[in-house]
């Protein structure tokens, strides 16, 4: 498929490891990566709720920023608050539009030593997380310096542990170094899946090595596929769905992402004024009677008025019924009964509460 | 991709079975490959009159939604039920246990009219 931008995709230095086992490869914000292996969705899936998976997610950005103003522009730029962690730890913050406090792009900082921090944007919105900290002293786009393994599941450490025991022994949401026979590496406690589990920043020079040996201590590759129904189950949004254009934190639940206490972030003003007024819509979970898949663009209706529009929805294999997201009035609570207009056949959805999975 | 040469099959990726004086239905290999897993399948009401080349039945995978387009005109005269609670035997035997419908055809001509595997398997290796 033609990239519109009329570039050529890029590749993970993961790819020829992807094709040789099998990856149905498609284009994803701007990169080709694997949809899914031969165990197919379903499969992956189930393995990341019951054992362990590795997701290759080398398409994320990797900014570091680094210097003596680094953590002064962070903190005047994303609106979590940094003062609440210490280096060693990893951070979920977002950035927001001055304007209209849109969320521009949601965010992990692992922030690595005092002065240093990995800024890690969606694939898409590399450019855009790099020109907000523009002012700090060093901003140095890492991207195609590494590779990045998300390590998924309920066995995903007692696995890893048999390949890199330090690696596997990081805290949640903690970031260290590893030595990787000889290579310094990255690992922190953190995810998109619902589950535990570790996401390791590789250089390419040893990132096939490490890729082969997790899958040989028998951690099954999982795709974007598998990547997605995980999420949703788990509640957690994706940018150009959940999170973008004319979409709050507010909006989409994240209110916890947003420091108050800071004296000033990027969008504060705007986003002070949608919380003082209410906020017009919130997103909610949806859950069908049956097993046929929500998907994105489908309204969804209550008696005869459109309330809102399914933002992102699936087949959830853990409960085996449809599931989606939307954004409804904030009238609509939880055990409320609406429609969704699936291709022309209304089917009942309950509003439930999220995450739909897991704690 | 297997493409049994006993069967007929339509540009659109289903198959189609001379069954005593019916058409037994489903869709190809390749097309649950491209599809993925399969999870929710709707199909047409027993007693449906379809139109050759129309939309008929929906198939829906983890990554898409699917119409089916019905290979002959006539009536549906049997649909597998067993898919409701299985759809997942689309991918796992397509020609076999993942069969869609039945179809009582209007005119008996159409079936010739498919393609034969030769010309199918070429259509998938394009």
């Amino acid at each position: 498929m033609a990239d519109p931008s009329g570039e050529s995709p890029h590749r993970s230095p993961l790819h020829e490891l992807h094709v040789d086992l099998g990856a149905k490869i498609v284009p994803f914000g701007g990169w080709d990566m694997p949809l899914s292996y031969d165990a197919g969705t379903l499969e992956e899936h189930r393995r990341c709720r019951t054992d362990a998976v590795v997701f290759d997610v080398s398409h994320l950005g990797t900014v570091r920023v680094s210097g003596p103003k680094a953590h002064a522009v962070l903190q005047e730029t994303f609106t979590n608050d940094l003062e609440r962690i210490e280096p060693g730890r990893a951070q979920y913050t977002h950035l927001l539009d001055p304007d209209d406090a849109s969320v521009l792009d949601d965010i992990i900082v692992w922030w690595l030593d005092a002065e240093t921090f990995d800024v890690m944007p969606n694939a898409s919105n590399t450019d855009r997380v790099t020109d907000a900290l523009a002012a700090a002293d060093h901003v140095t786009e890492m991207t195609s310096t590494r590779a990045i393994l998300a390590v998924q599941g309920p066995a995903a450490r007692e696995r890893l542990a048999a390949i890199s025991p330090e690696a596997a022994e990081v805290g949640r949401f903690r970031v260290e170094s590893f030595d990787w026979r000889g290579t310094a590496c990255l690992v922190a406690g953190t995810g998109y899946t619902g589950e535990d589990g570790v996401e390791l920043a590789v250089p390419l020079a040893v990132a096939e090595e490490v890729w082969s040996a997790v899958v040989r201590v028998g951690i099954m590759p999982a795709g974007l596929g598998a990547r997605d129904t995980l999420r949703l189950e788990a509640g957690l949004p994706l940018h150009g769905h959940e999170l973008g254009p004319g979409i709050t934190p507010l909006q989409a639940g994240l209110g916890w992402v947003v420091r108050w206490d800071k004296p000033e972030f990027r969008g504060r003003a705007p986003l002070a004024a949608e919380r003082d007024a209410g906020v017009s819509r919130r997103l909610a979970g949806l859950m069908v009677e049956g097993r046929r898949p929500p998907r994105g663009g489908q309204l969804v209706v209550r008696g005869d008025d459109v309330i809102g529009e399914v933002t992102s929805g699936n087949f959830s294999p853990t409960l085996e019924r449809g599931i989606a997201m939307a954004f409804l009035p904030p009238d609509v609570e939880i055990g409320g009964i609406v429609d969704i207009d699936m291709r022309g056949t209304r089917t009942a959805a309950e509003i439930v509460a999220m995450p739909f999975v897991g704690r | 991709m297997n493409v049994p040469e006993n069967l007929r099959y339509s540009s659109d990726h289903e198959w189609a079975l001379a069954d005593g004086g019916n058409v037994r239905v489903g869709i190809t290999d390749y097309a649950q490959d491209a599809l993925g897993d399969v999870v929710f399948v709707e199909l047409p009401e027993v007693g449906a009159v379809v139109e050759a080349n129309q939309s008929c039945s929906e198939v829906e995978s983890t990554k898409s939604v699917s119409d089916i387009f019905a290979p002959v005109s006539g009536t549906i005269v049997a649909v597998n039920a067993d898919l409701a609670d299985e759809p997942e035997r689309l991918n796992d035997d397509p020609y076999g246990e993942g069969w869609l419908f039945v179809i009582e055809p209007s005119d008996n001509d159409q079936l010739a009219d498919l393609l034969d595997a030769a010309s199918y398997r070429a259509l998938t290796e394009d």
